[in-house]
């Protein structure tokens, strides 16, 4: 590895997309998008916090027109040049394969941070519409996330340029796996919670107030010769009190929560400081998604009593509310674990992987060539 | 096929032994033994398929062979690249240029990554413009320039960090009459300095007018060009009279003379038998015009190569 050459072909790089119109359309066509954005984003945020609403509405449209726009800059980095046939003619210069694939990351990585610097102009507008500006360190979080997402889309674009033979799919390939990191992981949160389902007993003194799946609980059996669901006894409780084991079956998003920290965008939110407003609720997008996400760490209440006649000794009709409160979005924050650096590792562990593979398909000599490839 | 016994003393030219490479079932590359000796210029020669561009892939160290050993000025670049590179200078028969970049830019960014200073790689491209004739060129993107033009930006690539061993993969195609002169002389005038350069081409006449050896290609191996067979020989009467073929063939009794456009073919078995019968036209007050080998050594060994493949 060698600075200076990686130095010559990130230039070389970018040279080349700077002198292509395309890239300034397309410039300003992600400009207009995020303006567009911003602008919905300054109709939902009402109030004295209208800025750091929009601000941080802005940023995840940075973030998502980002997603959408790199992999075309990475995924065809290797393979493109193949075909192109000026790869080769690098591979015979003292450049390694080494050089050659960090450029192209860098080379990608930068050319996603200037479409960040195009999107500013926009974040600016929502700096000055707003009353209050939003916190420095907010901001200066969320733009180092996003440069941070950016550069791990590039390498996984970089990496399937040099693994996969033809551009074409090389490009999609990419797509599916940024999709996959930001769909994929809501889809297996989702369908994991379900798998991961717990029965839950309800502890009552008249069973026949509660229903479950298969009529009326005091038609069920005695747990002890049967399946749930079925009635077992409970006098430490209460001298009548009855679990019903198996009333429900609840979700366990506690299990499953740690598939969305590879999402990009909880990613992006979770890493940024949450400002509350004087009621303990977050005030942008960023800290409403995390809310999302730190709750779904708490489990659910596998066992509770039944809301008609719990086991209190009391004949029914006499239930105290016990007054128990929700907790408030600043406490659920402060009580639940952030994720984000998880998330980000997984995510940089993959793009890491995606260029290692992709560089032992470039090495040259080449002793092994991927099928369908060309050498020059 | 590990170890291969070494013949002739070490040299800084390309010396291969026993090379061969298959791509899955296709053999490209069986066997393949040649030295390209430093100071001269060595020429290529096989049909389509033969396995030249494999081969010289190999050469510029960008393909591993599967057996056999190779070294480039001395290195062998499968061990050790990053010394071969260095030597080596590749001209590769796709014409990859950044289109985006001018001439010199191109020459500059590349002798950056052979190591050079920014200022040494900008003196470097400049001069090379020049011997190359692209002089007028050099501040016009890649992408303007003819088929004719990038080939010889390509070969100035090639001779950025002027190399010990020159690997060309047919540099003649495309390139108009006077530059192909200029690439000629430029060629010699490398070798004159002490390089090895190796040229694969169709372009014979055009290769046998610069090589000083040939080493010949079929089917993944070389072989050893046939020896003498009979060869054509064009022959012209003045004025092209009517009847010339009967003419020549009574003159020459005993030989097939066939008629060739405007000219008449007749195959000799070997050079003294061609003096014979040029004496004996004479002789038999023909006034002969043209009297020369109907094709070159090169296209001769090179249709006999066609030939054997079949």
């Amino acid at each position: 590895m060698n600075l200076s050459r990686i130095g010559v072909l990130t230039g070389l790089e970018l040279r080349q997309r700077a002198r292509r119109a395309g890239f300034y359309v397309l410039l300003g066509v992600f400009f207009v998008v995020v303006l567009g954005i911003t602008w919905l984003g300054s109709l939902i945020f009402a109030g004295e916090n209208v800025s750091s609403g929009m601000v941080s509405v802005a940023i995840c449209g940075v973030l998502l027109m980002a997603s959408l726009v790199t992999p075309t800059f990475t995924g065809n980095a290797i393979n493109g040049d193949r075909d192109a046939a000026t790869l080769a003619p690098v591979q015979v210069t003292l450049a390694t394969t080494a050089d050659i694939l960090l450029a192209k990351l860098l080379a990608g990585w930068a050319t996603g941070l200037v479409y960040l610097l195009v999107a500013l102009p926009a974040l600016l507008y929502a700096l000055v519409s707003g009353d209050e500006a939003p916190r420095a360190g907010t901001l200066v979080v969320a733009v180092l996330v996003l440069a941070a997402e950016i550069g791990v889309i590039s390498a996984i674009g970089v990496g399937l340029s040099a693994v996969i033979a033809r551009p074409l799919f090389s490009v999609a390939a990419t797509y599916l796996v940024v999709m996959l990191l930001v769909i994929g992981t809501l889809i297996s949160f989702g369908l994991g919670m379900l798998a991961a389902r717990s029965s839950v007993s309800v502890l009552t003194e008249d069973p026949s107030q509660v229903y479950v799946e298969t009529g009326m609980a005091s038609t069920l059996p005695s747990c002890d010769g049967a399946d749930e669901p079925c009635l077992s006894p409970r006098p430490d409780l209460s001298e009548t009190c009855m679990e019903v084991r198996g009333a429900e079956l609840v979700p366990r998003a506690d299990r499953v929560w740690w598939l969305l920290a590879a999402n990009p965008f909880v990613v992006l939110a979770d890493a940024t400081p949450t400002v509350y407003d004087g009621n303990g609720w977050p005030v942008d997008v960023f800290g409403n998604l995390k809310l999302a996400v730190r709750e779904v760490q708490r489990a659910p209440e596998l066992v509770r009593d039944d809301w008609t006649d719990p086991c209190d000794g009391k004949p029914a009709g006499e239930v105290q509310t016990t007054g128990e409160e929700y907790p408030l979005p600043r406490e659920i924050i402060g009580s639940s674990v952030p994720s984000w650096f998880v998330g980000l590792g997984a995510q940089a562990l993959l793009a890491a992987g995606l260029m290692l593979w992709g560089a032992s398909r470039t090495r040259t000599p080449a002793r092994r060539t991927p099928p369908g490839s060309r050498i020059a | 096929m590990s170890t291969t016994p070494w013949q002739g003393p070490p040299h800084e030219g390309i010396s291969v032994r026993a090379v061969a490479r298959s791509f899955g079932s296709v053999h490209a590359v069986r066997d393949v033994s040649f030295d390209a000796l430093p100071g001269q210029i060595t020429g290529l020669v096989g049909p389509n398929g033969a396995g030249k561009t494999t081969l010289l892939l190999m050469l510029a160290s960008l393909l591993a062979p599967d057996a056999g050993e190779i070294r480039v000025a001395g290195v062998d670049p499968v061990t050790d690249p990053a010394a071969a590179r260095a030597r080596i200078g590749w001209m590769p028969d796709a014409l990859g240029a950044w289109e985006a970049l001018t001439a010199h830019e191109t020459l500059v960014v590349t002798g950056r990554l052979y190591g050079a200073t920014r200022a040494e790689a900008d003196r470097r491209a400049a001069e090379l413009l020049v011997e190359v004739g692209l002089a007028d060129l050099s501040a016009s993107p890649a992408r303007v320039l003819s088929r004719g033009q990038k080939q010889l930006l390509g070969l100035a690539r090639a001779l950025v960090h002027r190399p010990r061993v020159l690997l060309l993969d047919e540099p003649a195609s495309g390139l108009d009459p006077a530059a192909r002169i200029a690439l000629r002389e430029m060629l010699r005038r490398l070798a004159g300095e002490g390089a090895a350069i190796l040229i694969s081409s169709h372009v014979l006449s055009e290769l046998e007018e610069m090589t000083d050896a040939a080493v010949f290609m079929s089917r993944g191996a070389t072989v050893t060009a046939s020896g003498p067979r009979a060869r054509d020989w064009r022959i012209r009467l003045v004025g092209d009279p009517v009847g010339a073929r009967e003419l020549v063939a009574r003159a020459l009794a005993g030989s097939e003379v066939r008629a060739d456009r405007r000219s008449l073919l007749v195959a000799f078995p070997d050079e003294t038998a061609a003096a014979s019968a040029l004496t004996a036209m004479v002789a038999a007050g023909l006034a002969v015009a043209e009297f020369a080998p109907a094709s070159g050594a090169l296209e001769q060994a090179f249709l006999d190569l066609k030939g054997a493949e079949r």
